[in-house]
């Protein structure tokens, strides 16, 4: 844990795309809201890994999401209930459902269907103001918050040293 | 672009997922083997082992071997064991942790077999030894069962007793009755010795005659000897006046004795009859009780084969419906954490799990029954199918065919499992029937018969048509003879048999035409018995009467007699008063009469003279004329 937000501390400060920081956090996003074991959320892997994007970051706002989710479940699955009952979308799910490979990804799930269509909508939004925040972070905040003691705490502990040494 | 491609990101995901599918390769036959024998012992609520899962991927297939499920109910002894289990599976579907297998074979099936070890669950070796109590109460039922089945034979035996036991056993209007006509008799008896007593005898009235004679007869030589006879007849006249009077009192005592043992009589000439149909009903020797014979014959046994088919119904029935609680599916498709799956219409729906077709081949010892059964799933509602079993005697010994279908349908509330079974010319040979030593030497059995049992109420009806039958018995006893020689006239009968009410206490009902052709039979047989103790009965009851009643007939016809004797002496009485009045006038009319016609005699002869002389006189003169 330590390890990866010295990683996002790390990722945050250097000189690493705002892109891809902020694609971490919109990926965690879907990752982070849905339930994490479903065949939507193996794409997002898949992208993630491939993708030249902070794994680090991914894998801690994944978590925050998670967390966030807990929160939001009520609404996602009210959502993915208002959604999958709705008689003018029964014909495209009657047909997605007859497909095996879209129902192992639980589509007709209520939690699953509005989760991922919450963090679909919210996935853009994420993604451009995670950027601008950490532009600004990297422009006001970067140089303050090197001067925490906590972060001088977390930079000379054994695994920021090791994680360092991994990444370079 | 090639600044955001990770080449090593994707090798790493390669890697991780091929580790994963390795190790779910690996895990999967231990997780399998685990979940059948942590889900299995909890449905049979015994130990469920297996030997080993293995894995096949082309196609997707599971083996299971050596799989032994203990009895619950005798933890020693296996219920069902067998060798081997292919499971061909269905992978898309059990990515979607959806269990749907579409076929499963059983090969090395058999049922009942000894265990090393105990296969009770450690939980419920504490509750073995209340099992072992409930086994003991069982027991203990099964001989009060007996017992009451003997009883119930005992019960029949006994409707043989000797005409002497009943007789003594019983309260006999025969007696009562003869008590009280044996005291009216004596009562009347003594009444009519008494007035007996008082009217002249045979010698009195020949005295009454002679006096009579005496006093009628002979002429009266004087007025004083008629005087004096007249005063002897109205002395004798008066007597017999006095005799009538007592002849009339005899009579109506007599009578009166004879009205009262009249009405008396009939009744107590009923009273055998009533006797012996009282003993008839309450011994049943009308046959009757021969009624409920085939049940005492074949109910034991019927019983015991349903009872045995209810305990297979609920040892395999949590192994081909699971079903899941309402509650459970509210719970597990409410559930807000994981929210639920909204199912649409599909031409192939898939419930968590589901064995498509299922082969297995039992062998018993009558034979090899090849068993197929369609859709066994707890879901069934999913699929809307119910779970059918066929199941086909092949090669079997002794049985033309067999074959047993089966519909258990719980896609709705209540559900409903119907079993339908037909045997076609089984041959029994050699079937202890368990009472009076009987036994079922040879017999060809059509069976057919049907089970609807829901909410664990049964529903269940069963013919059987024997042929060809031949009993026999080993016991010496005259009720076993008499039972072997009664069934030796029926070769061929039908035994319906039903179960009703609640599945754990059916209401078992037994009807057959045994019944009545037993019934039949053994009414003939024991018609020939009653007759005999009927005739002793009559005989004994008749014997009782007339100890009573004496010759009742010939009493009353010694009444009649005595009646009629007081009539004739009382007639004789009558003509003796008669007779004497009448020959005192006739004899002083005939003396008037002997001296007119002794005078007219005289006149007549005179005139006659007179006449005589004077034609001789006239013959005399005319002579002298000529």
């Amino acid at each position: 844990m330590i390890a990866m937000l010295a990683n996002l501390l790390k990722a945050l400060n250097s000189d690493s795309a705002p892109g891809q920081v902020a694609l971490a956090f919109a990926l965690a996003l879907i990752t982070g809201l849905t339930p994490l074991f479903s065949l939507h959320n193996l794409l997002i892997i898949f992208i993630a890994c491939i993708v030249r994007i902070n794994f680090g970051a991914f894998l801690l706002a994944t978590a925050f999401f998670s967390g966030l989710a807990y929160l939001l479940d009520p609404a996602a699955i009210a959502l993915g209930e208002s959604l999958l009952t709705n008689s003018d979308y029964q014909e495209l799910w009657t047909g997605l459902y007859q497909n095996e490979l879209l129902r192992i990804s639980g589509f007709n799930n209520t939690l699953v269907m509005g989760s991922l269509v919450i963090a679909l909508i919210a996935f853009i939004p994420v993604l451009l103001l995670s950027r601008w925040l950490i532009l600004a972070y990297r422009d006001r905040l970067m140089v303050w918050v090197d001067k925490l003691k906590i972060t001088k705490l977390l930079k000379a502990s054994k695994f920021y040293k090791a994680y360092q040494a991994l990444a370079e | 672009m090639k600044q955001w491609i990770r080449w090593s990101g994707l090798l790493t995901f390669i890697v991780i997922l091929a580790l994963l599918v390795l190790g779910w390769m690996f895990a999967a036959g231990p997780i399998i083997k685990y979940s059948i024998e942590t889900f299995g012992s909890q449905a049979a609520g015994a130990k469920v082992e297996v030997g080993e899962v293995k894995l096949n991927f082309s196609p997707l297939a599971v083996e299971i071997l050596n799989v032994q499920v203990a009895n619950s109910d005798a933890p020693m002894e296996n219920l069902v064991e067998f060798g081997q289990a292919v499971a061909d599976l269905e992978l898309m579907p059990l990515l979607l942790g959806k269990g749907i297998i579409n076929n499963l074979s059983l090969t090395g099936l058999e049922f009942a077999t000894t265990r090393s070890i105990s296969g009770a669950l450690d939980e419920e070796s504490a509750a073995q030894q209340a099992e072992g109590t409930d086994e003991k109460a069982s027991v203990k039922k099964d001989d009060e069962e007996k017992g009451l089945v003997d009883s119930g034979l005992d019960s029949m035996q006994q409707s043989l007793p000797t005409a002497d036991e009943l007789l003594a056993r019983e309260p006999l209007l025969t007696e009562q009755r003869g008590k009280a006509f044996q005291q009216q008799f004596k009562q009347s008896q003594q009444a009519i010795n008494k007035s007996m007593a008082a009217i002249p005898n045979e010698q009195a009235l020949a005295h009454y005659e002679d006096e009579f004679n005496r006093i009628i007869n002979g002429r009266f030589k004087s007025v004083d000897d008629f005087n004096q006879r007249k005063k002897e007849f109205d002395q004798l006249k008066k007597r017999i006046k006095t005799d009538k009077k007592a002849i009339q009192a005899a009579t109506k005592v007599v009578a009166s004795a004879k009205t009262e043992l009249q009405k008396q009589w009939p009744q107590l000439q009923a009273a055998p009859g009533q006797d012996f149909s009282n003993l008839k009903s309450k011994y049943q020797l009308d046959g009757a009780g021969v009624g409920n014979l085939s049940r005492l014959l074949f109910g034991e046994q019927a019983g015991q084969l349903s009872q045995q088919a209810l305990y297979w119904y609920e040892k395999v029935k949590p192994f081909l419906i699971s079903e899941e609680s309402e509650e459970e599916v509210a719970n597990t498709e409410q559930s807000r954490k994981f929210g639920r799956y909204v199912h649409f219409p599909t031409e192939r729906p898939l419930p968590d799990f589901l064995i498509i077709k299922t082969e297995l081949q039992v062998s018993l010892a009558l034979g090899d029954i090849d068993i197929h059964i369609d859709d066994i799933t707890h879901q069934q509602h999913v699929i809307n199918r119910p779970t059918v079993i066929k199941a086909r005697g092949k090669n079997l010994k002794d049985i033309a065919a067999l074959n047993v279908n089966g519909v258990l349908d719980h896609r709705v509330k209540p559900s409903l499992d119907r079993f339908d079974l037909a045997i076609n010319n089984m041959d029994v040979k050699n079937y202890n029937l368990g009472t009076m030593g009987l036994k079922l030497n040879r017999s060809q059995v059509t069976v057919v018969a049907w089970a609807e049992l829901s909410d664990d109420i049964i529903n269940a009806q069963g013919n059987g048509v024997f042929s060809a039958s031949k009993f026999s018995s080993k016991d010496k006893t005259v009720m076993a003879k008499e039972m072997v020689a009664s069934l030796a006239k029926i070769k061929r009968f039908n035994i319906d048999a039903g179960a009703k009410g609640q599945l754990t206490k059916p209401e078992l009902s037994f009807k057959s035409d045994l019944e009545d052709q037993l019934s039949s039979a053994f009414s003939r047989r024991l018609k020939e018995k009653q007759n005999e103790l009927e005739k002793q009965l009559k005989d004994k009851l008749n014997n009782k009467l007339l100890s009573y009643a004496g010759d009742y007939q010939q009493q009353l016809k010694k009444l009649d007699l005595t009646n009629g004797s007081f009539s004739a002496k009382q007639d004789k009485l009558e003509q003796l008063a008669d007779s004497e009045l009448s020959s005192f006038k006739e004899q002083q009319q005939q003396d008037a009469q002997q001296e007119l016609d002794k005078e007219r005699r005289k006149a007549e002869d005179k005139a006659a003279k007179q006449q005589k002389d004077l034609e001789n006189k006239l013959k005399d003169k005319f002579k002298k004329l000529f």
